[in-house]
């Protein structure tokens, strides 16, 4: 398992440039430059705990039509996904930020997209359209060195059984995407490149 | 009533609709054809979403009262989509094959976020801006009619008193459903930005 599977994909590939766009961010060079400001960092962690919740509602949706045994995967990511949410509720206390805070638009986007799809999609397109979110911020952390005041964050999403995830939801989406899965894995590209833009420009 | 204080509450937004220089120009009849044709084609794509949120709220309804207004509610969206296909042959678009701009999509994708995922009561509030907006823009602009007035048969449509009575049912449904909550608040609002993005989108996307 590696990352150069996930990254040599048929999705990935066939996404061209959008997978750049997607994992690239002005946002995590600033983590590694060390130079990162406070009030981007305290952005994302809100954003993106409102961004969890809604994959997590995405992801319920879409356990309920996923066939065993594959469903095992999803619920198991799900469930993951509740630690994750106790994390930010903890790390929100920890800087004195507020979660119940209105989402930005471009959160919002990204959400109302994925809840909508849940229901209006069939499963074929809904796990090209999980992998994608959980590949793109795979790669996006992954190209980050685990060290520094942010290690903790970085290490979250760049950890080998992050990567094991992430592989195993590669294994149950098609092998070879048709026009219809590659399209969305595509707009799951867009909503994560304008998500870190959001993180950085507020 | 909730309807009346959404509206005043957002009154901000609605003047921002008023003054948009699409609706300006579809009023004074100065829009430019070609720009009219991409909103057509946009607004055919957004009424299938809308279609489809009116049937989910009459799917949601147990009362059989309540799911005929949306009946009505869904004819009255199938007759505006009539009006496009009488657009697509004189402005040339294939109204079944049509790429949503990027607001589109955000609107559709709320509306049917909303639709399935959510109350009763937050669909309505996501689904009454829409009508509200229409009957308003379509009131105000009918000030503007002369003859062989080029946006003669929109505004007619959204001024007439059919639409009329459509948007006070629903207006009615959601003062009997819903409460003056932040959740409501906030689908009423979202949905009035979408308006307002929507009828930007064609005028930037050229």
């Amino acid at each position: 398992m590696s990352l150069q599977l996930i990254e040599q994909s048929p999705l990935v590939l066939g996404a061209g440039d959008l997978w750049r766009k997607g994992t690239n961010a002005d946002f995590l060079s600033a983590i590694r430059d060390g130079n990162l400001p406070s009030d981007a960092f305290h952005r994302w962690l809100v954003q993106d705990y409102a961004f969890a919740k809604g994959l997590a509602a995405f992801q319920a949706v879409a356990v309920a039509k996923t066939p065993r045994p594959a469903q095992k995967v999803l619920i198991a990511g799900l469930s993951g996904l509740d630690g994750e949410l106790d994390w930010f509720e903890q790390k929100a206390r920890m800087y004195d930020l507020d979660l119940n805070a209105a989402s930005h638009p471009t959160c919002r986007r990204y959400v109302d997209y994925l809840i909508a799809a849940a229901y209006t999609q069939p499963v074929e397109v809904l796990l090209p359209i999980l992998f994608g979110v959980e590949a793109a911020y795979l790669c996006a952390w992954s190209s980050l060195e685990a060290s520094g005041p942010y290690a903790e964050f970085i290490q979250r999403w760049s950890n080998p059984l992050f990567v094991e995830y992430v592989t195993e939801l590669l294994g149950i989406c098609d092998r070879e995407p048709d026009a219809i899965q590659q399209r969305q894995f595509n707009e799951v590209l867009r909503h994560e490149q304008d998500f870190w833009c959001m993180t950085w420009d507020g | 009533m909730l309807h009346a204080s959404l509206w005043q509450r957002n009154a901000d937004l609605a003047h921002c609709l008023l003054e948009h220089p699409f609706v300006r120009g579809m009023g004074d009849g100065t829009l430019d054809r070609d720009v009219f044709r991409r909103y057509v084609a946009q607004d055919a794509f957004f009424l299938r979403a809308f279609l489809k949120a009116y049937a989910l709220a009459a799917a949601k309804s147990d009362d059989f009262e309540r799911a005929r207004v949306f009946h009505d509610l869904m004819t009255g969206v199938l007759d505006e989509l009539k009006l496009h296909a009488s657009y697509s042959a004189t402005l040339g678009i294939d109204l079944d094959d049509v790429e949503p701009y990027a607001a589109t999509r955000a609107y559709t994708d709320f509306l049917l976020r909303v639709a399935w995922h959510g109350s009763l009561a937050e669909i309505v509030a996501a689904m009454v801006p829409c009508m509200r907006v229409y009957q308003h823009l379509g009131n105000e602009l009918a000030n503007s009619l002369r003859p062989g007035h080029p946006y003669e048969q929109w505004i007619q449509a959204y001024s007439g008193d059919e639409f009329g009575q459509l948007c006070a049912r629903l207006e009615s449904l959601l003062d009997e459903i819903a409460s003056n909550s932040p959740m409501v608040q906030d689908a009423y609002r979202y949905a009035m930005q979408c308006e307002l993005d929507f009828f930007s989108a064609p005028l930037e996307n050229l």
